[in-house]
C-alpha cells in the first residue's frame, strides 16, 4: 500500500475469493469463516514480531473532518456519528494500551481547524469532549494545511524522544488551503510528524502523498467494521523513525497516601489538577505526591505542574512493556495431548 | 445477587492457588508457626465451604510449586476415568455418610499434594514459587469453563492466592501481564498472605479490585479465610472490609532491584535505572547526554 505505484486494485489479476470458502459437512460456511477470521488474526499477529524500534510515548493528535461531505449517510446514521461512537471507543483503548501517550482533538469545518482537546493523558476529558461534538453541525469544507499547521505548533515543541503523530479521519474530497500544502509536508517531515489519514469516501491524492512522505498509513474505509480495524491499528505504537533521538528520562514513582491515615502529619490539601476549579473535588488529605517537589495530584500519569516531573507508576510502564517483549504465538494443542502431558 | 439467582442461575468459580514451595514451608518452626498440612486443611475446609454455598459452585486448586504449577483439583480426565475403572469411588467417600463431593475433593487434593511432594525437584530449589505461572493456568482454566459454559448461566470467577514465600523480582513482567489479563476478564484476584509482603499481588489486588490481607495471626486462618474472601466479590460493597492496605507503586530499577522514587527511563525500551548511564544494558541505546540547554540548531537534522 505504501509503494508509489502498484497499480489499482481493478487492474490486478482477477481473483477468485470465495474459492477460500469451503463448506462442512452440514453445508454451513460458518466453520470455514471461523477459520479464516482466526488465521488472520494470527497472521496479524506474526506480522508484528520483529525487532523494530517503536516509538513508546506517543503524542498524538486526531483531526476530525467536521465539513459538510460528514453529513453523508453512507455509514449509518452518519459518516460523523459513526467516526464519533468508534473514536470513544479507539481513545479508551488508546490510553488502555499506552498509558504515558498524550492525546488531543482536533476537528476542522468552515475552512479552519479549531482545538477540541489539547494534548493531554486523562481519557475521560477526552470523551466528554467527543461526545460533546455529536451535537455540532458539520458545515463547510476541510482544510487540510490549517489543520496540520495546528497540529504542528503543538508538537514540534515535544521532546525529541516523542514519537509525534497526527491522525486524520476525514470524508472530504477536497480541501481549502490558504498556501502549498507541499511546503507542509515538508515541514512536518522534517519535524519527524508521522501523518497517517483514514479515509471515508475514496481515495485522495493529496492524503496518499501526505502519508507516503511522513511515514504514515493511508486507507480508506469499506464499512464500519473495516473503520473500526483501521482505527484499532492505530493502536499499537508504530516503528520510531530514524532519527527520532533517544534519551533517559528522567521520571518520579510517586506514594499513593491514603485518606483516615491518622497518624500522618499531612494536612488536607488542594490538588494541582483541580486547581483552578471551583469546585472542592480534590481537595483532602489523600493523593500522588510527587517525590519531588511534594505537589500533590489525583490522577497519575501526569507531569507535575510544577517541577515538570514525568510522574508515572509503575504498572503503567508494565502495561507497555508487551509491546516491547510480545509474548511468543502460542501453540496449538490438541486437548488429548495436554492431558497426558504430566508436568505443565 | 440473591434477587438475581431467580432469573439466571450465577456460578461462582473460585480457583485457589497455593504456595507449596518446599523450601520456604522448611524454613518455618515446627511448633509457633502454621505448617503446610495445617494450611493444606484450612485451604480445603474454606474450598468446601465455597462448594457449600451453591450446587452451581465450582473449584479448582493450583499450586504454585518451585519449578511448575499443577492442578491440584480437578483431577486430569485420564486419572478420573481410571479411578472411575478401578471403582474408587465407593472407597473415596469413607461410607461415613460424608458428602461425596467434599470427600472427592479432600481426597484427590491430598493424594495430588502427596505426590507433588514426593517428585524432588532436580538441581537447584529456589525459595520463590512460580506464582505467575499458576495465575497463567488459572485463567486460562476459567476462559474454557466460560466457552463451556452452558447457557442460562452466568460464570462469576475469582483467583484466591494462598501465599508464603517471597516474590520472585525475575517474574514481573510474566506477573503483571496476568494480572492485565485478569483485569480485561474482570477476573478478581484476592491474596491471601501468610509471612512475607507480596508487593507484586498488592499491586495486582488493587488492579483487580480484590482483597489483599497479611494475617495478622497465622493459627486464625481459616477463619479470616472464611469471613473475608467466602463472600463473592458482589456482596462485598455490603461488608465492613479491613482498610486496604497502601500500595507500593514504586518502580524496581533494572540495575540492582532497588525500589526508587524518582529515576530515569530509557525512551527506547521504557528501562528503569536508578542513575544515569550513557548506554541502555537491555537495548543498547546510546543515550545524548543532556548538557547545556539546546542551542537553536533544529535545522541540521541527523541522516541516518
Amino acid at each position: 500500500m505504501a509503494e508509489e505505484e502498484t497499480g489499482y486494485r481493478w487492474e490486478t489479476e482477477y481473483e477468485k475469493t470465495w474459492e477460500a470458502l469451503v463448506e462442512d459437512e452440514s453445508g454451513s460456511l460458518q466453520a470455514s469463516v471461523a477459520d479464516i477470521v482466526s488465521k488472520a488474526k494470527r497472521r496479524h499477529l506474526l506480522d508484528k514480531i520483529g525487532n523494530v524500534r517503536l516509538g513508546m510515548m506517543r503524542h498524538l493528535f486526531v483531526i476530525i473532518d467536521m465539513s459538510q461531505a460528514m453529513n453523508d449517510q453512507d455509514l449509518k446514521p452518519s459518516r460523523i456519528l459513526t467516526t464519533l461512537k468508534l473514536l470513544e471507543h479507539f481513545v479508551e483503548e488508546y490510553f488502555d494500551q499506552n498509558p504515558i501517550s498524550q492525546l488531543g482533538i482536533m476537528a476542522s469545518r468552515n475552512k479552519r481547524a479549531e482545538k477540541i482537546t489539547e494534548l493531554g493523558g486523562n481519557p475521560r476529558r477526552h470523551v466528554t469532549a467527543l461526545q460533546g461534538l455529536t451535537t455540532k453541525p458539520c458545515q463547510g469544507e476541510l482544510s487540510l494545511q490549517n489543520s496540520l499547521d495546528m497540529a504542528l505548533q503543538t508538537l514540534r515543541h515535544m521532546p525529541g524522544h516523542a514519537s509525534r503523530e497526527v491522525l486524520i479521519i476525514g470524508g472530504s474530497l477536497t480541501t481549502c488551503d490558504p498556501g502549498d500544502i507541499h511546503s507542509t509536508i515538508k515541514i512536518l517531515q522534517e519535524n519527524n510528524v508521522r501523518c497517517s489519514v483514514i479515509g471515508l469516501s475514496a481515495e485522495v491524492r493529496v492524503c496518499k502523498k501526505l502519508c507516503q512522505a511522513t511515514n504514515g498509513q493511508y486507507n480508506v474505509v469499506l464499512d464500519e467494521t473495516h473503520f473500526k480495524d483501521l482505527l484499532n491499528q492505530h493502536v499499537t505504537p508504530p516503528p520510531a523513525t530514524a532519527n527520532t533521538e533517544s534519551s533517559l528520562i528522567k521520571m518520579g514513582f510517586p506514594h499513593h497516601s491514603l485518606t483516615g491515615d491518622k497518624n500522618s502529619e499531612e494536612k488536607a490539601s488542594m490538588c494541582m489538577c483541580h486547581l483552578d476549579s471551583k469546585e472542592s473535588q480534590g481537595f483532602g488529605s489523600n493523593g500522588y505526591f510527587c517525590p519531588q517537589c511534594k505537589s500533590k495530584y489525583c490522577e497519575l500519569p501526569i507531569e507535575c505542574k510544577a517541577c515538570g516531573l514525568t510522574l508515572v507508576s509503575a504498572p503503567h510502564l508494565a502495561r507497555s512493556y508487551h509491546h516491547l517483549f510480545p509474548p511468543e504465538p502460542f501453540k496449538e494443542l490438541l486437548t488429548s495431548d495436554i492431558m497426558t502431558d504430566a508436568a505443565v | 445477587m440473591y434477587e438475581m439467582s431467580d432469573q439466571t442461575a450465577v456460578s461462582s468459580l473460585l480457583v485457589l492457588v497455593l504456595d507449596t514451595n518446599p523450601v520456604w514451608w522448611g524454613s518455618r518452626q515446627q511448633e509457633t508457626q502454621v505448617q503446610l498440612p495445617e494450611c493444606l486443611d484450612a485451604a480445603l475446609v474454606f474450598a468446601n465451604s465455597h462448594l457449600m454455598l451453591s450446587h452451581n459452585n465450582k473449584l479448582a486448586v493450583i499450586a504454585a510449586h518451585t519449578d511448575r504449577s499443577h492442578f491440584l483439583y480437578p483431577m486430569r480426565q485420564e486419572e478420573q476415568m481410571q479411578m472411575d475403572a478401578d471403582g474408587g469411588d465407593a472407597s473415596v467417600g469413607g461410607g461415613d455418610g460424608k458428602y461425596e463431593l467434599f470427600a472427592q475433593v479432600d481426597s484427590v487434593v491430598k493424594k495430588e499434594m502427596q505426590q507433588l511432594m514426593s517428585q524432588n525437584p532436580e538441581g537447584e530449589v529456589s525459595p520463590d514459587s512460580v506464582v505467575a505461572g499458576a495465575l497463567a493456568m488459572a485463567l486460562c482454566y476459567i476462559h474454557r469453563l466460560e466457552k463451556e459454559c452452558t447457557i442460562g448461566i452466568k460464570l462469576s470467577a475469582r483467583i484466591l492466592v494462598l501465599k508464603g514465600s517471597e516474590d520472585n523480582p525475575s517474574q514481573y513482567m510474566n506477573f503483571m501481564n496476568a494480572v492485565f489479563t485478569a483485569q480485561k476478564q474482570s477476573v478478581v484476584i484476592d491474596a491471601c498472605i501468610i509471612e512475607n509482603e507480596s508487593g507484586l499481588l498488592q499491586q495486582a489486588c488493587d488492579i483487580t479490585g480484590g482483597i489483599y490481607l497479611k494475617i495478622p495471626q497465622e493459627t486464625a486462618l481459616v477463619q479470616y479465610m472464611l469471613w473475608l474472601f467466602l463472600p463473592d466479590p458482589t456482596v462485598r460493597s455490603k461488608l465492613t472490609l479491613p482498610p486496604r492496605a497502601q500500595v507500593d507503586y514504586r518502580a524496581a530499577c533494572f540495575c540492582h532491584r532497588h525500589l526508587i522514587d524518582i529515576g530515569y527511563v530509557c525512551s527506547v525500551c521504557l528501562s528503569i535505572f536508578c542513575m544515569f548511564s550513557p548506554i541502555c544494558s537491555t537495548c543498547q541505546t546510546t543515550f545524548k547526554i543532556l548538557g547545556p540547554p539546546k542551542l537553536p540548531k533544529k535545522k541540521s537534522k541527523k541522516t541516518s
